[in-house]
Order: C-alpha cells, then sequence, then structure tokens
C-alpha cells in the first residue's frame, strides 16, 4: 500500500440488497464449492422486482402519462431487466454446480444444507436421471459387482466428483481479516483493500463469513 | 448445460460493466423527476441544473437521451492520470486507482466524452496506464507459486484478464508440489 | 490436470508407459509385454501402462525405473536452461511431461518424489513467462506475426499443460480486447 494513500475513492454508502445478491453472484461465480443459498435475500429481491414491474404496467397503461412519467418507467424498466438478469446468473451457475455434483450433494448433508429445498430436489432428480441413464447404456451388461457409481478405488480418482477446493481465486478483503494458513506453512493476515491469489481452501471460511470477497 | 464454458470460472467484460454502472456517479440532469424508488434504492429529485448522485447505468440512459450531463469522476482526469501514470514507472507496486476504473473511464468515454475535459488524451493516458499495470502482473508470474501472490491495487478488469491463466498455473504449481494435503476434513 | 474420474484427459495420460523390472514369475501374463513369451519371468523388463502399474508396484511383483523423459539427462538438460527442452519430443504429440510427471512423483519413495517435483516445478516456472509472454504476442500480432525461430521452435516444444496455458491466454486477451474495442452503446 503507497505511503499517504489518497482518500478513498468515493465509496458507496451502504450495501444495497442488489449490492449484496452481485457479491454472492461473483461469489459463486469464482468459488469451486457451492456456497450456502440466499434463499431471504433472492426472494426479497424478486418480490422487489414484481412490484416494480406491476408499477411500471400501471403507469403504461396510463395514457395521459407526461414526458417525465415516461422516462420514469423507461428507467424503472431497464433496471428490472438488469436485476433479472443478475439473478438469472446467479441461479445458473448455482445449477451449473448442482448437476456437476449432484451425487457428491445427495450423499453429503452438510452440503445440502447449503441449498434450497428447491435446489436440493433438483439434484436428487438429476443424480437419479444420471445414474438411470448409466444403468440403462452400460452398467446393466456388467457383473453386479462393478454396477456402482460410487466406488473409491486406490490409485484412481473417486466415482463422485467432488469440489477442487484447492482451485486458486483472487480474493479480496472487505475488512482486515484473521490470519489463515497458507500451503506453505506461512500466515497471511489480509488488511482490508488486500488482494491475493491463493487456493480457495486458504480463504474458504472468510468467503463464508463475508470478511473476504472473490473478484 | 446450465452454464456456457467461458462462464463457468470467470465473468465477462460486459459482466463487469454491469456490476460497475450500479456505483454511483454525479450528474447534471436536463430534465426534472420526482424522487423515485427503484429497486437499488430511490433517486432523484432531478432539478435542473442541480447535481444528483445516481446510478452509472441509469446516467448513461438519459445521456444517451441528452437528458443530462456526467460530471466526469475527480479521478478520471489528466493530472490525477498523469500522475499514476508516473508512479507506475517510478515504482514497483501498482499505483492506487478506483477498484473499477477501467469499466467506468470506458463507460464514461463512451456515452459521455463531450462531457470529460481533454477525452482524447484521457484514453491515451488510460492505454499507457493498462500497459504500464499489464507489464507489472507479468512480473508477478515469476513469483507465482502454489501458495499465495499478493496482488494489491490490482483492479477488477485487470484481475479478469489475467485470471483465466494465473489460476491454472497456480492449480498446476499446487499439483506439482509435495506436501500433506492441509485441508482433509 | 483435472483430477476427475470421468476426465478424459487423465484417462488418456494413464497410458503413458513405465519400465517395470519384474521380481517373481507371472504365468500367463506375457501378453503384457507385447512378446510372444507365455509368461512373465522374474528380472524380465516389461514396459506396462501406469495405470496397471500402481497395482502391480504396490503389491511388490516388481520394481520400476524412473522413464527417460525423467531421467538424467534430461534434467541437467532442464537445470542449463529449462526453455530449451522440447518437452512435447519427450512425450510423443498431445502429450502431458507434467501430468506423467506427477503420476510418476506419486508412486516415487518420499525423497525421490521430492526431487521429481523440484524438476516439475523448477521446469514449469522456468518457462512459464515465455510461455505466456508468447501467447500474448500472439494474441496482439495474430498468427502472422513475430516467426522467430527460435519462438517457433520453443512453441513446438510446449507439452499439453502449456498449451492450454497458451491458449487460455489467448483467449482471454481477446475477450478483453474486444470489449476495450467495442462501442455499441450508442446504438442502444
Amino acid at each position: 500500500m503507497p505511503l499517504g494513500a489518497p482518500p478513498l475513492f468515493q465509496e458507496d454508502e451502504q450495501e444495497t440488497p442488489l449490492q449484496q445478491l452481485i457479491r454472492y453472484w461473483t461469489n459463486e461465480r469464482h468459488a469451486p464449492d457451492i456456497l450456502p443459498t440466499e434463499e431471504d435475500l433472492l426472494s426479497r429481491l424478486l418480490d422487489h422486482i414484481r412490484s416494480q414491474s406491476e408499477t411500471v404496467q400501471l403507469l403504461r397503461s396510463d395514457p395521459s402519462s407526461s414526458e417525465e412519467e415516461h422516462f420514469r418507467i423507461m428507467l424503472a424498466q431497464t433496471e428490472v431487466e438488469r436485476v433479472k438478469f443478475v439473478v438469472r446468473s446467479y441461479l445458473r451457475i448455482r445449477l451449473f454446480k448442482i448437476e456437476k455434483f449432484a451425487r457428491y450433494i445427495m450423499t453429503n448433508p452438510e452440503v445440502q444444507q447449503r441449498l434450497s429445498e428447491s435446489e436440493v430436489d433438483h439434484a436428487r432428480r438429476f443424480a437419479r436421471l444420471t445414474d438411470q441413464h448409466f444403468y440403462h447404456s452400460v452398467l446393466q451388461s456388467l457383473p453386479e459387482s462393478q454396477q456402482t457409481l460410487d466406488d473409491q478405488p486406490p490409485f484412481v480418482p473417486s466415482m463422485v466428483t467432488e469440489p477442487d477446493k484447492t482451485r486458486a481465486v483472487f480474493a479480496h478483503a472487505r475488512q482486515n481479516c484473521p490470519p489463515v494458513r497458507l500451503p506453505d506453512g506461512t500466515a497471511l493476515k489480509m488488511q482490508k483493500g488486500h488482494i491475493s491469489l491463493t487456493p480457495y481452501s486458504v480463504v474458504e471460511q472468510l468467503v463464508t463469513r463475508g470478511e473476504v470477497e472473490l473478484v | 448445460m446450465a452454464l456456457p464454458r467461458p462462464l463457468r470460472m470467470s465473468i465477462s467484460p460486459p459482466e463487469l460493466e454491469l456490476i460497475a454502472s450500479e456505483h454511483l456517479i454525479e450528474i447534471v440532469p436536463l430534465i426534472a423527476m420526482e424522487k423515485t424508488a427503484f429497486i437499488s434504492g430511490a433517486y432523484g429529485p432531478l432539478r435542473p441544473p442541480n447535481k444528483c448522485r445516481i446510478p452509472l447505468w441509469m446516467a448513461t440512459n438519459l445521456k444517451l437521451k441528452k437528458k443530462c450531463h456526467i460530471v466526469s469522476p475527480d479521478w478520471l482526469s489528466v493530472d490525477f492520470l498523469q500522475e499514476r501514470l508516473s508512479e507506475e514507472t517510478s515504482q514497483q507496486g501498482f499505483s492506487r486507482l478506483p477498484f473499477r476504473f477501467a469499466e467506468t473511464a470506458k463507460v464514461v468515454l463512451d456515452v459521455a466524452s463531450d462531457d470529460v475535459q481533454d477525452a482524447e488524451k484521457i484514453r491515451s493516458l488510460l492505454k499507457d496506464l493498462r500497459e504500464a499495470r499489464q507489464a507489472k502482473s507479468r512480473d508477478g508470474l515469476s513469483q507465482l507459486d502454489h501458495s499465495e501472490l499478493s496482488l494489491p491495487n490490482l483492479c477488477s478488469m485487470e484481475i479478469n484478464e489475467i485470471r483465466p491463466f494465473f489460476t491454472q498455473a497456480m492449480d498446476v504449481f499446487t499439483q506439482l508440489a509435495r506436501q500433506p494435503d492441509a485441508d482433509n476434513p | 490436470m483435472d483430477n476427475d474420474y470421468f476426465s478424459i484427459d487423465a484417462i488418456l495420460a494413464e497410458n503413458q508407459k513405465i519400465q517395470c523390472t519384474f521380481k517373481v514369475d507371472v504365468p500367463d501374463m506375457g501378453h503384457l509385454g507385447g512378446g510372444s513369451d507365455r509368461d512373465i519371468k522374474a528380472l524380465t523388463k516389461v514396459p506396462i501402462p501406469i495405470w496397471l502399474a500402481y497395482i502391480v508396484l504396490y503389491s511388490d511383483w516388481a520394481d520400476f525405473n524412473i522413464p527417460a523423459p525423467f531421467g538424467p539427462r534430461v534434467r541437467n538438460a532442464l537445470k542449463a536452461e529449462p526453455r530449451s527442452v522440447k518437452l512435447s519430443a519427450l512425450v510423443g504429440a498431445g502429450g502431458l511431461w507434467y501430468g506423467f510427471g506427477k503420476m510418476i512423483m506419486d508412486i516415487l519413495s518420499e525423497e525421490q518424489a521430492n526431487g521429481m517435483s523440484e524438476v516439475l516445478t523448477q521446469t514449469f516456472r522456468g518457462r512459464l513467462t515465455e510461455v505466456i509472454d508468447q501467447a500474448q504476442h500472439f494474441a496482439t500480432l495474430g498468427p502472422a506475426g513475430g516467426a522467430s525461430s527460435d519462438a517457433a521452435q520453443f512453441r513446438e516444444g510446449l507439452d499439453v499443460t502449456e498449451r492450454e496455458l497458451f491458449s487460455l491466454v489467448q483467449d482471454s486477451a481477446k475477450r478483453t480486447k474486444l470489449w476495450f474495442e467495442g462501442n455499441d452503446r450508442a446504438r442502444r
């Protein structure tokens, strides 16, 4: 950090619910593991989208709307589309992980707690679907002892794909953080604003607690 | 698949632009508008010629319809950028810039270059800054290992550009390193 | 170099063969060596793919030598100048020198494995900047630009891990450039 750092560039006051969702969205995009669902925040924003859209509809049906009104409608509509994009993208990255790790999720109650009910349901059905597909297309022709899909054979990776938490991420400290242990045995104490490239496992706890965001 | 391949482990530049466009910027409105509740907050009232702070996406929108002037941020000036550029070439670390400066600067210059003093000069300074900083992140490569690389003041778009190969290279170092797995439960 | 059960790359990488010297007679398995002998006799050297070697070595039926791509000659050349060695020539086109090395490392004894890790890591580090530089150079110039023969030789010698990095750099540079140079806002 340079000496006598200039006053912060106009930091935005408080994190709004939308900015929160954006942070969770980018965290989710970068983290190799699936993060806890932000169901409450999401449903609040969805409610907001709904009511905002209704207002827009109402105003639009009014033929006497002024030029000012016209701009308000246009801006409100633009924002609704922007927020919808973030919401969709957030759900899609989770969906991608849920399908990729469906078997892992279904064998780990701890991981299931990070998912919403409908996400667990999707994981269950997706895992069943692929299992059945494997069974009908290949496994049923093999001897019974070789029909399983959860072997942990020696020297070979497990048949159940798990998130690789050693993958590197860019971590940005949102506040001063307690020290974490690095793979080389040393400790890292991230000060507010610090940016590090490091394996996800190093900062996993800090991300969960919101002290670090992935950028 | 739920997500196209390039988006699975990274973010696209337009997405970063979308994020940066949530940040507030000052405008001089050319139309009046009552204070209005949006999803991200309440903005206004707009009362020409009083300045007002609104999200960048909203400012962009109004500017394209010629309904406002954008007040160029303090850091988007020849003096400030010139100073950062000389810092960049005389000092080792990255100089300090707003985290999303590249996105913000591009949006403002794209839609409101007539509101920015010395826009051409600023464009060329931004380009020089970008190149000087790129050379530095290249130097960071030689310090890369399986453990940690500190990159203070590296900015959003810069991180995004080096992300695919910096993370992949670190993953390779991790695979090649000899060490007991630290995060076995 | 991902470690996923269903990874095709990982499966292909395990087809690399290593020279095993059998310690015991193994009846009816002569075909493993590709010859016409019925049995494998003790002290015979047989090249065996890695996926099979794991269990053979683990069961103490055979010993193995560190394969030539990681032998003393290559190590010395790498020590002198990591960028001068054609890794692709050591493992064949489409070969994973680092991936192969990592597999060998995992079946070596502690001390040898440490040495192996060092060779692999130092080599990767010694070549990394050049890989990235060339990729960035090409991303800006296009394939026609910069045809220095040293650079071309180096590129031909990249192993698959490095090739992946090379294209990651190019794709990212292109994506970013496209954004920096584009401006479709006026039309929106």
